[in-house]
């Protein structure tokens, strides 16, 4: 899959005319989204593993291809899940096993108070390449899969595959759609406190206590399309034109661009 | 005389490719302040200057390095130059003498040159160009810092305009600026009168450099608009890898 993006800084004051604006002109209300985004990285190459026997049945060019593949570049790699503004500074739930029989019969397991249960977090694997170079149209355009992962502590899981845990931050924003276009209006927040943990959080501190990367609290604008099929010509050329239709609408709001290449550089060196 | 070295004409060749480097750059500045509306920002300005004066530096090193070489040469036409044809060229080649406007110039130059090379200079007619000593200097330093506070404390600071100005009237103030200044105390006055009106989004209009039509630029004006700190490229930075900016 291809994911094709235009850029826009937006500071904090026109936020919220922007966000009325593209309620209007998508017409649609914004879908306010909340995700948390754990940063891995590569530290070994995804080699064959030694594999020699069986390969006779590969083609040589196969091979090739395949060795080049997993051999190639180590990346860093994103694991996003969705959470909910009542999951944040919410406690743990009541692990009933630990619960001894009795106890609290004067008070049942309150099921309705919120609780944030990081061994149910659903998880999404994002793996995005470097931007392609010197293509011609001026949209961003990159190579993109995700996956869907287990519930729970991915941070095994992904330790198997040969990525280890950087660091977590927390994307808030709001989510329009326009025909084929997603528009993602976001910005990156922090976690109060001493941010280099080596593990993902299993608890979440309030909403109020995370404080904003970027401190006048400037808000991201992607405006992206997916394309299933990269090497179909024709449909990454409509999916630019799209874009750029777009651009032209927000022209006198925002001036949507093309990301600079090398920020969006996931090879880990 | 002898026919030139291979490493003399090495010599010419870098010297002609420096100056084509210093040209290029000159017009590279020259065109962007003619063409771009606003002036390109500072920050670029000031890179283009340093990068000419980098081209400076190396054509005077190379003029200065390569001097014995450089005024010993002498130019003349060879048999098989088109000289009929190409006469205007061939003129400018054999020219000894500068260019008068040329002369202007270097004469400036040269005095330029020689006046901070001789910085003590007494003899100077005109007492206004005569630059400080050195205790003269210490001695500024020393009183503009408290003159400045002072003269900055004798005054009621915020708002747009300065009490003279205001007595003057705001209406005389050259600016300088496109867009209105209001006037803080105006304006409560006129509240009572407009109500809500003032309140009305602002429209930009501003015309392209070479477009016919007026712009017209929805984006509101804010009132207290905050620009962002962290430039674009690094919070996408940070979001892919997780690097501190």
């Amino acid at each position: 899959m291809h994911e094709q993006s235009l850029f826009a800084s937006v500071p904090v004051h026109q936020h919220h005319e922007l966000l009325q604006q593209l309620a209007g002109l998508t017409a649609m209300q914004p879908r306010h989204c909340l995700e948390r985004r754990l940063i891995f990285k590569a530290y070994r190459k995804p080699g064959m593993a030694g594999r020699i026997g069986a390969s006779q049945d590969l083609q040589q060019g196969d091979l090739q291809r395949l060795n080049k593949m997993l051999n190639g570049n180590m990346y860093y790699t994103q694991v996003v899940g969705p959470v909910s503004e009542s999951d944040f500074g919410s406690t743990a739930p009541v692990d009933r096993d630990t619960q001894m029989a009795g106890m609290d019969d004067s008070k049942p397991y309150d099921s309705s108070s919120p609780s944030y249960d990081y061994e149910r977090q659903p998880w999404k694997l994002e793996f995005r390449d470097i931007p392609e170079a010197g293509t011609r149209s001026a949209v961003t355009s990159r190579l993109m899969s995700s996956a869907t992962l287990p519930r729970g502590d991915v941070v095994e899981a992904m330790n198997a595959w040969g990525y280890h845990f950087i660091t977590e931050y927390v994307v808030e924003g709001d989510m329009f759609v326009l025909n084929d276009i997603a528009i993602f209006l976001h910005r990156v927040l922090h976690y109060p406190g001493g941010d280099e943990s080596s593990l993902p959080r299993r608890q979440l501190p309030a909403l109020k206590d995370m404080t904003l990367f970027e401190k006048s609290g400037s808000y991201v604008l992607q405006a992206f399309i997916i394309v299933q099929d990269g090497s179909n010509q024709e449909t990454m050329k409509t999916a630019s034109q799209h874009l750029f239709g777009l651009r032209e609408q927000l022209k006198s709001a925002v001036l949507l661009e093309q990301a600079d290449r090398l920020s969006l550089d996931t090879r880990a060196k | 005389m002898s026919n030139l070295t291979q490493e003399q004409i090495k010599v010419l060749e870098q010297s002609r490719q420096r100056l084509v480097q210093l040209t290029r750059s000159l017009g590279s500045l020259i065109a962007s302040l003619n063409q771009s509306d606003p002036l390109p920002p500072w920050t670029s300005l000031q890179s283009q200057a340093s990068i000419i004066s980098n081209n400076l530096i190396s054509v005077s090193d190379q003029l200065s390095d390569q001097r014995d070489l450089l005024s010993n040469l002498v130019a003349y036409p060879g048999p098989e130059y088109p000289g009929r044809t190409q006469a205007n060229t061939l003129e400018q080649l054999l020219r000894t003498k500068l260019d008068p406007r040329v002369e202007d110039w270097v004469a400036r130059g040269r005095a330029a040159g020689t006046e901070s090379a001789t910085p003590s200079n007494f003899s100077d007619p005109d007492p206004a160009h005569k630059p400080l000593s050195d205790a003269q200097l210490a001695e500024l330093w020393e009183w503009a810092p408290l003159e400045a506070n002072q003269e900055a404390r004798r005054r009621n600071w915020g708002g747009n305009f300065t009490l003279e100005e205001r007595e003057a009237g705001i209406e005389n103030v050259v600016t300088g600026l496109r867009r209105q200044l209001e006037d803080e105390d105006g304006e409560e006055e006129s509240e009572g009168e407009e109500g809500d009106g003032e309140e009305m989004d602002v429209v930009g209009v501003h015309r392209k450099p070479g477009a016919a039509e007026f712009e017209f630029n929805i984006a509101p004006h804010h009132p207290h608009p905050v620009q962002p700190f962290v430039p674009l490229d690094l919070i996408l930075r940070y979001m892919t890898t997780g690097r501190m900016p």
